[in-house]
């Protein structure tokens, strides 16, 4: 009898095997997503260099925040993570895969990490695209750490959404786009339950920006960088866990339907 | 090898399977489980696989509940029913990953695809996306990742549908074959003959019941105690007068240049029939069954569980 996979093993065979996926559509349109904001704001700031015009480096702040933060990375993450495990339910295919030895429980991860190394590689590169056009260079890591933080939290999260409901991508888009933008008004506990806190700790607060409009935001609070990197990973962790746990409990049959266990 | 003990299994407020009692004895052959469809074919299936646990009962694969137990799934091998295989991979790589997660690696796995691959007969065109593959190559690599690991159980749903007479008739051969070879194969069918031309055992289930177990001639001989229609087109007085000599009339009906009769155990008068055609004595311009279907075997097995 041949021993079943580890749960490293599992992960590694899941994560190579998949990997040819994240070169197809989905995965261009997740590059598409970086580069076009960024490639779109170095192509502005150069004609209006170039026409002598005065382009300020706060304004790569600006589009950092404004646009990649807020924007683009809850797409991505609402982009890749149906293209998870998720995509295997709804394919019905998933239970080619649970009918082998390989602990279940892995399985989400291991189709998880293509999409995270994929998006995180993207999201590196518009960081230092944005570079291009001045800025703090003493910044520079935290951005790239709080975006790749972040990219894992957001991902764990939405594969587990997706795990967890029918229509994960639509609770996912609520969280993002509706409780997300809150946190300028949110009381200061709850400003630590959005990405955007701990993404604003480690990447420089988006304080000087802050529009007459918005004289109203609470104060805002700031975690240390080591501890707000260190929540990014664990809460992405946790979600993964608890992503690998709803499988391996689970029953899900042929139809790709829970039955009465 | 397969014990199920009163295993029921529910989705919700839907009953997909009734209380069933079985048992497959270790060793190789063919079993199929036949029903019409809905009958609770494919919630047996998913529960031997391991994929759904009972609503209630108990099912025992290897000795084992194979629900999520990594000791059973490394002995069973599924081919779920459809034409369903991930989108955008190549057959190989796809072939390659889910035998890792078999437990495979290295030469090992190298030696388990290539005899899986060869013997579907994909060897060469295992290359291709599963999009560039034909119907018939797709089923072949779904029966290739069952076969990876050598399974002591294979199971598989309704393997046939869709596949034209050649690619069925290969497909048959190489169940034969690996059930000669040692391996206990269960196969699911809606259809007697397909069945009938793999095995001499059967399940039949019917509504989420099993409803009869045995060989092919065991069933038949179940369907032999019930009367059997057959229409004779011919000249209807000569023929009416020809079947009510016949011992196993049950009841005749004259319509339009044709008799009707019900006869049991029409194995016993069908070569009678056959007898005075071929003397002459017997015009007859067709002969044609009327409920021989499967559907008909259900209702009369009903009719006597009932």
């Amino acid at each position: 009898m041949i021993a079943a996979p580890s749960p490293l093993a599992t992960i590694r065979a899941t994560a190579l095997g998949y990997v040819p996926r994240i070169l197809q559509g989905r995965g261009w349109v997740l590059a598409g997503l970086v580069v076009f904001p960024v490639g779109l704001s170095l192509i502005i700031f150069t004609l209006i260099r170039l026409k002598g015009g005065d382009a300020s480096p706060a304004e790569a702040v600006k589009v950092f925040h404004e646009v990649l933060v807020k924007m683009m990375l809850p797409i991505m993450a609402l982009v890749a993570a149906p293209a998870g495990i998720r995509e295997d339910l709804e394919q019905r295919t998933l239970p080619l895969l649970l009918v082998r030895p390989a602990p279940a429980w892995a399985l989400p991860l291991g189709k998880g990490l293509p999409w995270f190394a994929w998006g995180a590689l993207w999201l590196v590169i518009g960081v230092l695209g944005l570079q291009l056009l001045g800025g703090d260079p003493g910044q520079l890591p935290g951005r790239i750490v709080a975006m790749v933080g972040a990219w894992w939290g957001e991902l764990a999260l939405m594969t587990l959404v997706g795990l967890l409901f029918k229509r994960g991508t639509l609770w996912g888009a609520l969280y993002f786009f509706l409780w997300e933008p809150l946190v300028r008004i949110l009381p200061p506990f709850l400003q630590r339950l959005t990405f955007t806190h701990y993404i604003e700790s480690l990447a420089g607060s988006r304080a000087a920006e802050v529009q007459v409009s918005q004289l109203l935001a609470q104060e805002q609070v700031s975690t240390h960088p080591a501890l707000a990197i260190l929540a990014l990973l664990a809460f992405g962790t946790l979600c993964w866990a608890l992503a690998g746990w709803k499988l391996q409990s689970t029953p899900i049959g042929l139809a790709g339907s829970e039955a009465e266990g | 090898m397969i014990n199920l003990d009163r295993a029921s299994l529910r989705y919700g407020p839907i009953l997909g399977l009734s209380p069933t009692t079985f048992e497959l004895p270790d060793g190789g052959g063919i079993t199929g489980l036949l029903g019409p469809n809905g009958a609770g074919k494919s919630s047996l299936l998913q529960l031997l696989s391991g994929l759904l646990p009972p609503s209630g009962g108990e099912v025992r694969v290897f000795g084992e509940a194979p629900f999520r137990n990594p000791a059973v799934l490394s002995r069973l091998g599924l081919v779920p029913e459809g034409d369903r295989l991930p989108t955008g991979l190549r057959g190989d790589r796809w072939l390659r990953m889910m035998g890792e997660l078999s437990g495979l690696s290295g030469e090992r796995l190298q030696a388990a695809m290539a005899r899986a691959m060869d013997t579907v007969g994909m060897v060469e065109r295992s290359r291709q996306t599963f999009a560039r593959m034909s119907k018939g190559m797709r089923q072949r690599m779904r029966l290739a990742q069952a076969l990876l690991h050598e399974p002591e159980l294979l199971i598989l749903d309704e393997p046939f549908n869709g596949l034209d007479p050649e690619a069925r008739l290969t497909l048959m051969a190489l169940l034969r074959s690996l059930a000669e070879q040692g391996t206990r194969i269960l196969v699911s069918s809606h259809i007697l003959s397909e069945i009938a031309q793999l095995t001499d055992r059967i399940l039949l289930l019917f509504r989420g019941r099993l409803l009869a177990e045995g060989t092919v001639t065991e069933i038949r001989q179940l369907l032999d105690r019930h009367p059997v229609e057959l229409r004779l087109t011919g000249e209807a007085q000569v023929l009416a007068r020809w079947a009510v000599e016949q011992p196993e009339l049950a009841a005749m009906r004259i319509e339009d240049g044709a008799v009707v009769i019900s006869v049991r155990s029409p194995r016993d008068i069908l070569p009678r029939l056959q007898q005075a055609v071929a003397e002459g004595s017997l015009p007859i311009r067709a002969l044609d069954p009327l409920d021989l279907n499967l559907d008909a075997v259900f209702q009369y097995l009903t009719k006597d569980h009932a």
